[in-house]
């Protein structure tokens, strides 16, 4: 009978074993290896990416409402996650995937990353809130005829980006194609094709910039 | 009095040498060198020398539970006989100079006994009831056929060469055949007897159930087959009989074909001018470590190294390889033996 | 001074019993990684068992089908008693990316109480070391708890 590996395991007996001591030796994970999620809430801008691209419905938020300002809480659950990174890609520096492999619990909270922030209402919301309203009404009262006026009105040669991070777009350029309605985390912008009105409740917009990203004909700026 | 002397002697020699508790302590420590050094063979560092105390105490200290459709007494009991024949088997192996027990033909009781732990398990996993168990003991009790035929023809060509040396035919007596080599020399230098011994080597680990040959106890197949219901101490304790197995089978290699060392021992001790009661004390002392060490290094040659080359084989392979390899090489060694080389 | 030495090798000799309950196979063959000459798991005494009698810690992975629910309890009540439970993974803790599926009756501490998680999809051989010992202390912890 062939007995092919004696000789190898012969020569194995007086050679140093393969194994890593682990728990004596510390093991470093790869650079790239995605571990434990840290958070950092002062970087969030609430767009909500995250919760949506999350296909093991790892994150959730809670809001609440308080005298300063929404308190948002993040939770992103460990013992759900894939750790595909997705959220990382959606977001703005705010989730980061840390090389931490040592995810052990006993009990379901040890795996639970929180972070809360609060939302303040828009600084600029106080002063213009008279003005607020106004734009939004105007559109959706005069609905093609106003936006197409006011728009070259604002700005003729081409349109200038806001100073508060929010979206704009260039009616020009423009096909009311709602690609940035539908991509938009927060529903803050609303087209209507046949109509061809181009709408942003500034209160829900987080000033992700999903919107111009997808924006195909590269009409909306930021 | 003598009586009562015999007694407590015989006690003695059941309970602590070479009955139970050297069993124990060197099986399970055999059992750990095996472990170590196969897994040094596979390139890992292995289980502590010490893993089979700590598994057999741990499994002490586990909850025994009995299938509802096992039948509970052969269930609990069908193990210890296993063990306590592997104990008796012990007590009729000479450790060199020194037999607890003797007789005119204890070769053959001990082939009778070998029998004993191999039908305690197929009794156990009998009345366990487990569908695994069935298929395990049809396959155990290939494996005792196809060991046992090259056994039995190995141990019939030392007879025939001890035999035919001590002008007796043929000699079925262990301690005769012991205490002959400790006068001419271990047997393992006669021509027949190196083929007997290349033989015997390749049954111990059939005899033991250890790797290539587990077939009737392969965990990732049939859940351990006989052992699939066990836990707790009847686990343990199939466990230690495994262990004991090795030192059982090592030992009775030691005492057939290397059994001259003995013989070494007791000029070692004279010509250190030692005689009487305190010499024959050292020998059997000495001997126990000469025995251990020996045993280890078959074990590893016959257990160890086919266990980390191999892969499990199938039952039929197992048969095949039995009664074509093993046993041709058991018959050349008994034509050898019965033309006197 | 015999109920001493079950005690420390309680901690020494922990066995394991592999249940897949649905899992894609990507933390089962971390577990047999966990295994291979490279991180050798026997070092500290695990075993991988066949038979659920045999075993002190059972390993589940995969995120409890209704198909293997059924299987699932009935081999961890096998387990003879001190006994451990380790999920691994993101599956049987919660669901992973098969949460709400019909065919999913998970999470596992819904049925049976789980001893420890470890977290990774799939979980590093590490963290599965690391998991299994703790498993172990609380084995260890569990057994002195008995009589």
């Amino acid at each position: 009978m062939d007995i092919p590996f004696v000789r190898e395991a012969i020569s194995q007996l007086f050679s140093k074993p393969s194994t890593v001591l682990y728990p004596v030796v510390p093991v470093e994970a790869a650079p790239n290896y995605r571990g434990r999620i840290a958070y950092h809430p002062e970087k969030c801008i609430n767009c909500g990416m995250c919760e949506r691209v999350c296909a093991g419905n790892a994150i959730t938020t809670v809001v609440e409402k308080t005298e300063e300002g929404d308190k948002v809480t993040r939770t992103f659950n460990l013992g759900s996650c894939t750790f595909c990174a997705t959220c990382m890609d959606f977001c703005h520096g705010a989730i980061e995937f840390t090389t931490d492999y040592h995810m052990i619990a006993t009990k379901e909270e040890d795996l639970l990353v929180i972070g809360t922030h609060i939302r303040k209402p828009p600084a600029k919301k106080a002063p213009p809130k008279p003005a607020a309203p106004a734009a939004e009404a105007k559109p959706a009262e005069a609905k093609p005829a106003e936006d197409k006026a006011a728009a070259p009105a604002e700005a003729a040669p081409a349109v200038q980006p806001r100073d508060d991070g929010k979206p704009v777009q260039d009616p020009s350029k423009c096909v009311y194609c709602t690609i940035c309605a539908k991509k938009c985390p927060a529903g803050a912008l609303e087209v209507d094709r046949a109509n061809k009105t181009w709408k942003l409740d500034e209160d829900l917009c987080v000033g992700c910039g999903t919107c111009a990203e997808n924006c195909p004909k590269k009409c909306i700026i930021i | 009095m003598s009586l009562v002397m015999d007694a407590i002697k015989y006690l003695v020699y059941i309970l602590v040498f070479p009955g139970f508790l050297f069993c124990f302590l060197s099986g399970l420590l055999l059992c750990g060198i095996d472990r170590k050094i196969v897994a040094r063979m596979q390139k890992r560092v292995g289980p502590p020398v010490l893993q089979p105390f700590y598994d057999f105490f741990k499994l002490c200290g586990k909850e025994t539970i009995v299938p509802a459709a096992a039948s509970r007494t052969t269930f609990l009991l069908a193990p210890l006989v296993g063990l306590a024949a592997l104990v008796v088997i012990q007590l009729f192996i000479p450790v060199f100079n020194f037999s607890a027990f003797s007789g005119v033909a204890d070769i053959i009781v001990i082939l009778y006994l070998l029998l004993i732990p191999a039908l305690s398990i197929i009794m156990g996993g009998a009345a366990s009831g487990s569908p695994y168990a069935g298929v395990g003991l049809s396959r155990e009790m290939v494996t005792i056929i196809s060991v046992e035929l090259p056994l039995v023809l190995v141990l019939l060509a030392v007879g025939k060469v001890v035999g035919n040396a001590m002008g007796t035919g043929l000699c079925f007596s262990l301690t005769q055949i012991v205490a002959w080599q400790a006068e001419h020399g271990s047997l393992i230098a006669t021509p027949s007897m190196i083929v007997a011994a290349i033989a015997m080597l390749m049954v111990i680990p059939g005899e033991t159930g250890n790797h290539p040959f587990d077939a009737a106890e392969a965990e990732t197949e049939i859940c351990e087959g006989m052992l699939a219901e066990y836990s707790g101490a009847p686990l343990g304790v199939y466990k230690l009989s495994h262990a004991v197995k090795m030192l059982t089978m090592t030992s009775l290699f030691v005492a057939l074909f290397l059994g001259g060392i003995g013989g070494g021992i007791d000029r070692m001790l004279l010509s250190w001018g030692l005689t009487g009661g305190a010499a024959g004390v050292i020998a059997v002392l000495i001997g126990i470590v000469v025995l251990f060490v020996l045993c280890a290094i078959i074990t590893i040659i016959s257990i160890s190294l086919i266990h980390a080359a191999t892969a499990r084989l199938r039952i039929e392979q197992i048969f095949k390889y039995y009664w074509t390899v093993v046993t041709g090489l058991a018959v050349i060694s008994l034509v050898l033996a019965w033309y006197g080389m | 001074m015999f109920k001493k030495l079950i005690e420390e090798s309680t901690g020494k000799s922990p066995w394991l019993f592999h249940i897949n309950a649905g899992s894609c196979n990507g933390c089962d063959i971390e577990l047999v990684a966990v295994l291979t000459p490279r991180f050798d798991a026997e070092r500290l005494g695990f075993k991988l068992t066949g038979s659920p009698r045999h075993a002190d810690i059972v390993v589940v992975t995969g995120p409890v089908t209704n198909q293997s629910l059924p299987r699932v309890l009935r081999a961890i009540s096998q387990v003879p008693e001190p006994r451990c439970i380790v999920t691994m993974g993101s599956c049987p803790q919660s669901g992973n990316v098969f949460r709400g599926s019909y065919s999913v009756a998970g999470p596992l501490s819904k049925y049976v109480h789980v001893d420890v998680d470890v977290a990774g999809c799939a979980c590093k051989p590490e963290a599965v070391i690391d998991g299994l010992a703790l498993a172990t202390q609380i084995l260890a912890e569990k057994r002195r708890a008995m009589k």
